[in-house]
């Protein structure tokens, strides 16, 4: 805190301390989000489906080898549809509400199912970035976003389904800017 | 005379004693549930025998002690430019500190180092945030002088390094410009966490209890003695006397733990950072630096306010990026004058309230419904239908619903989000009202959050995340809040003040 004040002493002479008018700063709610690429909704259902085969065959065979478990065929079986289609539901809410933006200094990532969740990050406060590739993504040429500050775990955004390119260019960016406050 | 370190040296020969009682106090911390189940025992047990196990055993420790005593050495290693501490009767362990790295050096006495007459010495480096190298028993002088010399070195790698701040005069022993008094202890003691002593006081309990039990599985201890006992004990005495007499056991645990803790807590000022030192058996000293802290809290109940007292706790970001770890220093017991020196220190200037915000009246409904309503349908639901011997305490529910009323109310009334230019002030609480503080600087990341049932009503969740932890605001007035979310950033965004 110390070192700040001083700063703002030694550039005095371009020093300016007019009112800010709050109503004209920009909004970051009325910043135009970008949504994640199709593909990756491809992704999810990838990730669901080996998900619900294994759960499916150990279901099964704990229904039909087990006699003690006959009696709850049907409305196991119920019970796991029901499970699917509502896991697929909110992973497709999920999936529209997620979409990031870029904004000159700092970073926006929306995300939430039934809360809509809005994280902003300044890129002055950014820790380090990383590009991290899921085996599934890899296949469709999408990558995960990491984005760490020193806030915790709970102020840390990844931003799924972006274009390799897209992604490392962003990468770049963010590491760009990082650099320049150092 | 001047006195060399650079041999290796032991510490002072009465040091023994403090290596005797730091071991004990070490033993009776792994071993006291063993100690419980030995009084309950007392009178089966043959004392000769007894006696002759607690003397061996302190036999054991002197030896141990006279041991760790001789096997500890430090000295200062002027090519390497290291302090370098050898210590540990079995395993053996050498701790070496560069000296360019030393950032302070603590000079303290315990409460049984007092007695004895002996100082402990602290080495503080930057980076990292447990206790680099700590000599326990070291005479006055010698402690200067060592002082000296590790801080001289210091100085002049800092002289080389062409860094003018670090120019100042190793200052001597600083004067304390708050201590915090013996009243003021006791005062925090019989005010203050109730909850947490009532906490170990069950823990006790139940260790206490599974030991009786283990042992009574083991032995010819008769467990059906202790339970009709209980049971006795239980049908005989009223109830209101057990609750006196459990708040009566609370109060002094609380008084113990806060003075063993804290006692003689005193504060300096050296160099723009805050210097603490405190505890009754064990003396601990941080320091605060000014920027690196986070979240202050400040913390006052009722009763509290009546004494003028107050705690503050300060949440510090590690100087370490790699390991965050978050560290909280509690100062109990100021009152109003200190806690604004201290915040004085630590922000330039006291903080003030600003714009208020206030949550819906949506929260304190789910509050209630939440830990009122759903319990307690559940309660008659189960006790209706299932066990109708439930249904006997069912005069204890206007009471439960009364006491988490009144919670959530008066947590409600308090819950307020204060917002100036310099501070961003939190109060929240029912009993004990704290104000948690602030700098927008500070702040790492924004969370804004609404539930889609909330859009319409204009109200939503607002968290900021800092390297001291996070500061939630709950169903405040949305528009407002996206407000400032927007001004915060501009003013993060445009500065380039460190957060540390």
């Amino acid at each position: 805190m110390a070192s700040s004040r001083q700063s703002s002493y030694t550039k005095m002479e371009n020093f300016t301390n007019e009112t800010i008018d709050i109503g004209s700063l920009p909004k970051f709610e009325e910043v135009r989000f970008t949504a994640l690429h199709p593909d990756y909704w491809k992704v999810v259902i990838i990730q669901w489906a080996v998900f619900f085969l294994i759960a499916a065959t150990l279901l099964g065979f704990a229904l039909f080898c087990v006699d003690d478990f006959a009696g709850f065929r049907l409305a196991a079986s119920i019970a796991f549809l029901l499970i699917v289609v509502l896991s697929l539901f909110f992973s497709r809410i999920g999936f529209r509400k997620k979409a990031f933006a870029f904004r000159h200094h700092d970073v926006l990532f929306r995300h939430g199912v039934i809360a809509t969740n809005t994280v902003v990050i300044p890129y002055n406060r950014v820790q380090h970035v990383a590009l991290h590739e899921g085996l599934v993504s890899r296949y469709f040429g999408l990558a995960k976003i990491e984005i760490f500050t020193a806030g915790g775990n709970s102020s840390d955004i990844e931003i799924p389904g972006i274009q390799k390119e897209q992604a490392e260019n962003i990468k770049q960016l963010l590491m760009g800017k990082i650099q320049k406050q150092l | 005379m001047e006195t060399s370190f650079t041999q290796p040296r032991r510490q002072s020969p009465i040091g023994v004693l403090v290596m005797f009682f730091d071991t004990i106090r070490h033993w009776a911390r792994g071993l006291w549930p063993i100690l419980v189940v030995w009084i309950f025992k007392f009178n089966e047990i043959n004392k000769t025998y007894f006696l002759l196990v607690v003397a061996g055993l302190f036999l054991v420790i002197a030896i141990f002690a006279y041991l760790r005593y001789l096997n500890f050495t430090f000295f200062l290693d002027y090519e390497n430019q290291e302090f370098v501490i050898n210590e540990g009767v079995l395993n053996k362990s050498r701790t070496t500190v560069q000296l360019d790295k030393i950032q302070q050096v603590n000079i303290s006495q315990s409460l049984i180092q007092r007695i004895i007459g002996v100082y402990s010495l602290d080495v503080d480096t930057a980076g990292s945030a447990k206790k680099e190298g700590k000599i326990k028993a070291i005479s006055h002088p010698l402690a200067l002088e060592l002082k000296a010399c590790l801080l001289n070195n210091e100085r002049k790698a800092a002289a080389e390094a062409a860094a003018p701040e670090n120019h100042q005069e190793v200052p001597a022993e600083v004067p304390p410009f708050i201590q915090i008094s013996f009243i003021s202890l006791l005062k925090i003691g019989i005010t203050s966490n109730y909850i947490r002593s009532l906490g170990i006081i069950l823990a006790f309990f139940a260790t206490v209890w599974e030991n009786v039990n283990n042992l009574a599985e083991h032995s010819t201890f008769d467990k059906s003695r202790i339970d009709t006992y209980i049971d006795k004990s239980l049908a005989i005495e009223s109830i209101a006397f057990v609750i006196a007499l459990l708040l009566s056991a609370v109060l002094v645990i609380n008084l113990f733990r806060v003075i063993v803790r804290y006692f003689d807590y005193k504060i300096a000022r050296q160099k723009g950072s805050l210097l603490l030192s405190f505890g009754l058996l064990n003396t601990k000293s941080t320091i605060i630096k000014p920027e690196k802290v986070q979240v202050t809290t400040v913390s006052r109940n009722y009763f509290q306010k009546k004494m003028n007292i107050l705690e503050l706790k300060i949440k510090q970001a590690s100087g370490d990026e790699r390991e965050e770890r978050k560290s909280a220093i509690e100062i109990p017991g100021c009152n109003e004058y200190e806690k604004d020196e201290i915040l004085k220190l630590l922000f330039g200037k006291v903080p003030e309230k600003g714009v208020m915000l206030k949550p819906n009246f949506r929260k304190l409904v789910f509050s209630i419904f939440l830990t009122i309503v759903v319990p307690l349908t559940g309660f008659f639901i189960i006790g209706t239908n299932v066990g109708p011997q439930m249904m006997q305490f069912a005069y204890l529910t206007p009471l439960y619903a009364v006491f988490f009323g009144l919670v959530h109310f008066f947590g409600f009334r308090n819950y307020r989000l204060f917002i100036n230019d310099g501070f961003i002030i939190k109060q929240s609480g029912a009993w004990d009202i704290a104000h948690e503080i602030i700098e927008p600087m500070k702040i790492q990341a924004i969370t804004t959050s609404q539930l889609f049932w909330h859009k319409s009503a204009d109200i939503g969740y607002l968290t900021l995340h800092t390297a001291g932890g996070n500061l939630a605001f709950q169903l405040g007035d949305f528009t407002a809040i996206k407000a400032y979310v927007n001004l915060w950033l501009y003013r993060i965004e445009t500065s380039d003040s460190n957060w540390m």
